[in-house]
């Protein structure tokens, strides 16, 4: 996460249409070709993570119709082309301070495997402090080198001889340039500020490209320049070590002209080297950089002089957050990009009736109609308006930019329109991510306290349980999932390239894997998904690549596209914390075990369900091993799973069934009209889920549920740092026998959760937040002894009266129920009528007649029913039992 | 995988006279299009980025054969071979497999080689077993040449189609030619059509002869 404040940036957009393939070709795997408008969109995202002072961050880039591309830049309204002759640069030293910054962002880009290929004064721009940005630096790498476009990359009297020689060649067969041709570019820049000309400006395209490429002859390229203009004598007044540089920079040969971190050493430069300030890196989390090189303090002099200015001039405070944070709110206010290039005219609409051929083929192929692609590329920048920003904001009280995180109660801060915000906090969550005033705040809030990860931990925890601004999403899943340390150094150290046995399955795979979304799709994302997918698997050779893991690998590489590092580690605790032992080459016993827990949990939750599915012989076999074994992954698409995950990690192993049963409780009125087949088919095509509904089910079943109703054999054990049993292995279910729980219907406990309230300390939910959050409406009981537990024992009544658990009732399994197998009254059965609805324990001895007996009432429609594990054999050494008390 | 239990239907009292069901189960290497193979003739589509099944799924046709109406009742399996262990719970009870290789790969028609074998010796003994090479589409990157599957399906008494999902070429044919193939002497007895196909002696097989207790008392 970096932080990289608007300041008096502007947020420019320009806009060009890639190339379209042919219709309906295909290539050799029998696939449609990718879109170039995909292959751009997949090849832009390295550029977001471009940040130097002398180069435009890069924001977003949006598809349209038609294979356009929309990308949005910081932009300021100044360059190079409207300075040039405004005086500025007649002055030596401000030409040589200039070419050292163009210098240093282009070396910048050569650092990151970058060539500018398209540098002009145009694309130099100037912020207010005077200093030199470079802009749409990334045309030449996001298009393929110019590959996926149809026009030419560069403006021509800027370009270097050796690409214009190229130049009648396609795209696709010329050579990449090198960032040599940046210096070309740079030299001729320079060359013009010097004269005071524009250069070649009155010859038409083939003659000046003749003149360019006939320098290819000439020995002093820079005075034939001169000459040719007739301002030769203007030459004189320049410095010779400047000219030097002139003379390196317009160098014919490519092979002898400087690289352009060679020439950051040139003489020239020797006071701008002395005067360079290190740049700032912006905040790393999760690497093994420092976060405190940043702690720098502004001298106290600055911060006076700040003070006594702020007091008459009111401040900008969304100029202070983040680009990628104001344009994320621009586009929440309404912000369209491709309604911004409509308004300005510079995408023409045609009504559909215009649009339609004379003569289509049989193939398919159109013909009549010029190809709507007369501007496939426009220089223009439009300004994105931030007004209707401002004044959706200007309400806002100061102290939402500025959370305090350290008060004990964390409230929301008061403000004019604090009303409106605690009320947005409870509306439904499609709302609040739509919501400019919340999702400031929520943004702002979290990212505080992610600069404080991990000593602010478990407030982020806290504020997750209310919700994750989807700006913030990659950073705070991260963080739930206790990544830390330096994960890119651990990711590198990972061979991903050593051909495997799995190769093929993962290539077969990645194709068909949340498609449907434009950055999945791309080329670039496959690379990523093959290697992580691969680093995942060499590095865990306890394991093996299963189908369903490139589907649980998607929302991670969606979200970390720029770090595959993180990508990879948050996918591997992700999988260490939900999906322990899953990915064994035999899995048998997990899923089975993982299954035969979650049939407990639906016949718990909802004995009807159970009892018809059943009947019918629907097994979770035949439709949840896909729901868990990619956590839902492969059955719900991107924008679902991230609301489920968004509280999925927020519980532990056990989370997951619950959201199984959640779904069948909200398919439960189709299931239970359903035969085998209809059911199987829902399944199999899974009608819309809502997603809100079903997380607050889900908790809503996990905090009604015994801790130890979950338990499996196979679950990752606690580890140190987590809270452990205490010790108390008498009341824990250790080692139960995975045949004990098959084939029984009922969930065993145990006696812990019997004698102590098993909600509200279930580790690693923190307490609820006060003012509980949205999420935490479900209160717990106070006291112990308020639970609703309703303990039936089942033993003979002799032995009940010997001794059972305190309040326990005695129905006895042998007189329990009738021939047509429902409950002989008595005056227990009534008591256990009226409880119906709460939890039930049965209990008996260590056979399985309490196993029988839960069982039965469950096929008569009891939920929460459960058994004692172990029986009462369990509870004897413990003292805990007490004789009951004579029935009145 | 989780091993237990029959991916049979256990059917209620079926409907008179002339409906016959089949359970049906596509067996393959996977991403060879056998979910592309099933939604082709289920729905008529074809999805260029057909999802990976995992698990299995299902899906049921109709077709008419003369003035009879056969039922499918499809169980798309998951092609990877680590989902091997599952594969018994759907084809057990099977009364027709298609078992489905991608022309273009010479790997993937070995692997139906050996699921044909699997199903001779494991399935029901009167299983109707398809062979699709599918992807015909792509006959310019062809590694598996017709004249050898047609040998290999005569050799061993299989019905034999290029196929391709893409552009329906067969599609509706291969599971017309099974639906003749499999016997419906045994349809004639209502009570036994919805027991599926050839009727209870199947189920028997399965071990899932009465309801409810089906998934789980087969091993």
């Amino acid at each position: 996460m970096e932080f990289f404040p608007l300041g008096n940036a502007e947020l420019g957009i320009r806009t060009f249409l890639t190339s379209v393939h042919a219709n309906d070709q295909c290539g050799s795997d029998g696939l449609p070709l990718t879109p170039n408008s995909i292959k751009v969109f997949g090849r832009f995202q390295q550029l977001k993570d471009i940040t130097h002072p002398n180069l435009c961050r890069y924001v977003d880039i949006a598809r349209g119709k038609h294979e356009r591309l929309i990308v949005v830049q910081e932009h300021y309204k100044t360059s190079l082309a409207t300075e040039a002759n405004s005086g500025i640069y007649s002055c030596i030293s401000t030409v040589i301070r200039l070419a050292y910054q163009i210098l240093q962002g282009i070396d910048h880009l050569n650092r990151q495997g970058l060539v500018h290929r398209c540098l002009s004064p145009k694309a130099i721009l100037i912020d207010g402090v005077g200093c030199a940005k470079l802009t749409n630096f990334g045309l030449y790498t996001m298009t393929d080198y110019g590959t996926s476009v149809d026009f030419p990359i560069g403006s021509p009297s800027y370009l270097a001889p050796e690409v214009l020689a190229s130049g009648r060649l396609p795209a696709t067969l010329q050579l990449l340039s090198s960032p040599k041709t940046d210096v070309w570019s740079l030299g001729v820049i320079l060359l013009e500020l010097l004269l005071g000309i524009e250069l070649w400006s009155k010859l038409n395209m083939a003659s000046m490209l003749k003149q360019v490429i006939c320098l290819l002859q000439s020995h002093e390229p820079v005075q034939d320049i001169a000459h040719s203009h007739g301002v030769l004598e203007k030459l004189k007044n320049v410095p010779s070590s400047l000219l030097d540089l002139l003379t390196k920079c317009l160098t014919v040969k490519a092979n002898s002209r400087p690289y352009p971190s060679d020439l950051l050493q040139h003489p020239v430069f020797a006071e701008e080297q002395l005067a360079k300030v290190p740049s700032i890196n912006g905040l790393h989390l999760f690497t093994g950089k420092l976060r405190c090189r940043k702690l720098e303090l502004p001298p106290v002099n600055d911060l006076l002089a700040e003070g006594e200015e702020a007091e008459d001039m009111p401040t900008d405070y969304l100029a202070e957050r983040g680009m990628d944070e104001v344009y994320y709110l621009w586009s929440l206010a309404g912000g369209d990009l491709e309604n911004e290039l409509s308004k300005r005219g510079m995408i023409k609409k045609k009504p559909p009736i215009f649009m339609q051929p004379n003569v289509v083929l049989q193939n398919g192929e159109p013909f009549g109609q010029e190809a709507h692609r007369s501007n496939t590329l426009d220089e223009t920048v439009v300004c994105l308006s931030l007004d209707t920003l401002k004044d959706r904001l200007k309400e806002v009280h100061p102290s939402i930019y500025f959370p305090l995180l350290e008060e004990l109660k964390p409230v929301l801060p008061m403000s004019p329109s604090m009303s409106d915000l605690s009320a947005t906090a409870t509306l439904p969550l499609i709302i609040r991510e739509k919501d400019i005033e919340y999702q400031l705040h929520r943004v702002v809030l979290f990212k505080r306290l992610l600069e404080g990860y991990p000593y602010k931990r478990s407030q982020i925890w806290r504020e997750a349980r209310v919700d994750i601004p989807p700006l913030v999403r990659p950073y705070v899943w991260a963080t739930l999932l206790d990544i830390e340390g330096d994960v890119r150094a651990c990711y590198d150290a990972i061979d991903k390239r050593t051909a495997t046995a799995t190769d093929r399955q993962i290539e077969v795979d990645i194709p068909r894997c949340h498609q449907y979304n434009e950055l999945l799709s791309s080329p670039e994302s496959h690379g990523k998904f093959k290697r992580v997918l691969k680093a995942w698997v060499i590095s865990h050779p306890q394991y093996v690549y299963w189908q369903g893991l490139d589907s649980l690998c998607a929302s991670f590489i969606y979200l970390n596209f720029n770090d595959e590092a993180l990508a990879y580690a948050c996918m591997t605790n992700f999988i260490n914390k939900y999906l322990h032992k899953f990915f064994m080459k035999d899995n048998a016993a997990v899923i089975q075990e993982y299954l035969a827990v979650f049939s407990h949990m639906i016949a718990f939750h909802d004995p009807d369900v159970s009892n018809h599915l059943d009947t019918i012989g629907f097994i979770p076999e035949l439709y949840a091993i896909p729901w868990f074994l990619t956590m839902y992954a492969h059955v719900f698409p991107l924008h679902k799973i991230f609301h489920l995950w968004d509280t999925l990690l927020l519980g532990d192993s056990s989370l997951p069934l619950f959201i199984g049963v959640a779904i069948l409780k909200q398919l439960r009125t189709n299931l239970l009209s359903f035969g085998f087949n209809e059911c199987i088919l829902v399944f199999s095509d899974l009608p819309e889920i809502d997603m809100e509904k079903c997380v607050q089910a889900s908790i809503h079943f996990f905090r009604s549920t015994p801790k130890s109703a979950t338990f499996r054999q196979h679950a990752r054990p606690k580890t140190k740092g987590e809270k452990s049993g205490e010790g108390r292995a008498l009341y824990t279910k250790d080692a139960l026998p995975l045949a004990d729980s098959e084939g029984e219907r009922c969930a065993p406990v145990s006696a812990r959760d019997l004698f102590e309230p098993w909600c509200g300390s279930r580790p690693p939910r923190p307490p609820p937040a006060d003012p509980p959050p949205a999420r935490s409406t479900i209160q717990h009981p106070a006291r112990p002894g308020a639970l609703p537990v309703l303990v039936i024992d089942v033993r003979l009544s002799e032995d009940y009266l010997r001794g059972t658990v305190p309040g326990a009732v005695n129905i006895p399994f042998a007189s329990a129920f009738s021939p047509d197998g429902g409950l002989v009254s008595s005056s227990a059965v009534s008591q256990l009528y009226a409880h119906r609805g709460r939890l039930v324990v049965v209990v008996g001895n260590r056979g399985n007649h309490a196993a029988q007996f839960a069982g039965e009432l469950v096929a008569i429609g009891f939920s929460k029913v459960c058994v004692l594990h172990n029986g009462l054999d369990a509870l004897k050494s413990t003292g805990l039992m007490s004789v009951p008390r004579p029935e009145i | 995988m989780a091993g237990r239990g029959t991916a049979q239907r256990p059917n209620g009292a079926g409907a008179a006279g002339k409906i016959c069901q089949f359970k049906l189960v596509l067996l393959g290497e996977s991403a060879v299009g056998k979910s592309s193979l099933v939604l082709r003739f289920v729905k008529g589509q074809f999805h260029e980025y057909q999802e990976s099944t995992i698990g299995a799924a299902f899906l049921t046709q109709t077709v008419c054969l003369d003035d009879l109406t056969v039922k499918f009742e499809i169980w798309d399996t998951a092609g990877q071979e680590r989902y091997h262990s599952l594969a018994p719970m759907y084809y057990r009870g099977a009364q027709a497999a298609i078992v489905v290789y991608d022309i273009t790969t010479q790997d993937t028609f070995s692997r139906a080689k050996t699921w044909v074998k699997e199903l001779q010796r494991q399935a029901s003994p009167n299983i109707v077993i398809a062979l699709a090479g599918n992807k015909a589409d792509l006959a310019n990157g062809r590694m598996v040449e017709f004249d050898e599957a047609q040998a290999y399906s005569e050799e061993n008494g299989l019905l034999f189609m290029e196929t391709s999902a893409k552009t329906a070429m067969n599609v509706n044919d291969i599971f017309l030619a099974i639906a003749k193939k499999l016997p419906k002497n045994d349809q004639a007895g209502g009570g036994a059509v919805g027991q599926g196909g050839s009727g209870s002696r199947r189920l028997d097989e399965g071990g899932a002869g009465s309801q409810g207790s089906t998934g789980k008392c087969c091993k």
